[in-house]
């Protein structure tokens, strides 16, 4: 457990075809996997929080602001969100390719990268408000 | 008095069924069932979100939109079918790992609970909502 594996039969999970993301190394233990799982969910539920701030802007709530930033704020937030919801996918393979086997996870720039683009918005949403 | 076994030898009660072999009688902190609650939040949200992106603009006299919500059908009827594969493959695999005990492949708890073909499935929902909203907004 220690070392991050399965204590019940890590080679016969190996050589059946329960697999998930990669091939080769051992199973990892399976609380791992699904923390890596949950950790994937969150990343969605982010990336539709700021699909539903786009939806707010550019659709349901009727804003006298400046069309320019309405289309600023909402492509910002439906892009990061297209960012996200494509790089989730991926991170979870490399995390569970990279448990398999034994190596340190992946690092990403992805967290600041959806820190400072809500920070952005955030920016132009205060400018479009006092800017009309 | 033996139970009425189907097609046994009758002579002695039938052993239930084999042992599995290294169980846990439980997953050690609900770790599956967590994450099936987390997968219940993540389509919850999805159906929300669609649902927002469905509704008419709250004034219709202030928004520059015309309001056929005919376009907007399509995609987040797409989405919801989606949804309802998801739905439908997370209930079956549940059930048949015994509520996120068992499967019956490796013999451990199901890790991941859901395929992999169901996480691509839902960012790819995601992600078409995310398209329709953007390009919604444009020509809107």
């Amino acid at each position: 457990m220690a070392a991050g594996r399965d204590p019940s039969g890590e080679g016969k999970a190996g050589s059946s075809g329960g697999r998930s993301g990669g091939s080769r190394g051992a199973e990892p233990d399976y609380r791992f996997t699904l923390a890596n799982e949950r950790t994937f969910l969150a990343w969605i539920r982010t990336a539709l929080a700021l699909i539903a701030g786009a939806v707010a802007v550019l659709h349901l709530v009727p804003l006298d602001w400046h069309s320019g930033v309405k289309l600023a704020v909402g492509f910002a937030l439906t892009g990061l969100a297209v960012v996200i919801t494509v790089y989730a996918p991926l991170r979870w393979l490399h995390v569970q390719k990279a448990m398999r086997r034994d190596q340190p996870l992946p690092m990403s720039a992805l967290p600041v990268l959806t820190a400072v683009g809500v920070a952005l918005v955030c920016a132009v949403v205060l400018f479009g408000n006092y800017w009309s | 008095m033996s139970a009425p076994s189907e097609g046994g030898s009758g002579t002695g009660p039938r052993p239930p069924r084999p042992p599995r072999p290294e169980r846990e009688p439980r997953s050690a902190g609900l770790q599956a069932e967590r994450t099936l609650l987390a997968w219940q939040r993540t389509v919850i949200v999805v159906i929300v979100v669609a649902m927002l992106y469905l509704r008419d603009p709250l004034e219709p006299g202030g928004a520059q939109h015309g309001g056929d919500p005919l376009y907007r059908l399509f995609p987040v009827l797409g989405v919801l079918a989606a949804l309802g594969v998801l739905i439908v493959h997370l209930r079956r695999r549940w059930r048949a790992t015994e509520h996120g005990l068992h499967d019956d492949r490796t013999g451990r708890p199901p890790a991941p609970v859901a395929r992999p073909w169901a996480l691509v499935l839902v960012s790819a929902s995601s992600c078409l909502l995310a398209i329709a909203v953007a390009v919604g907004g444009l020509v809107a």
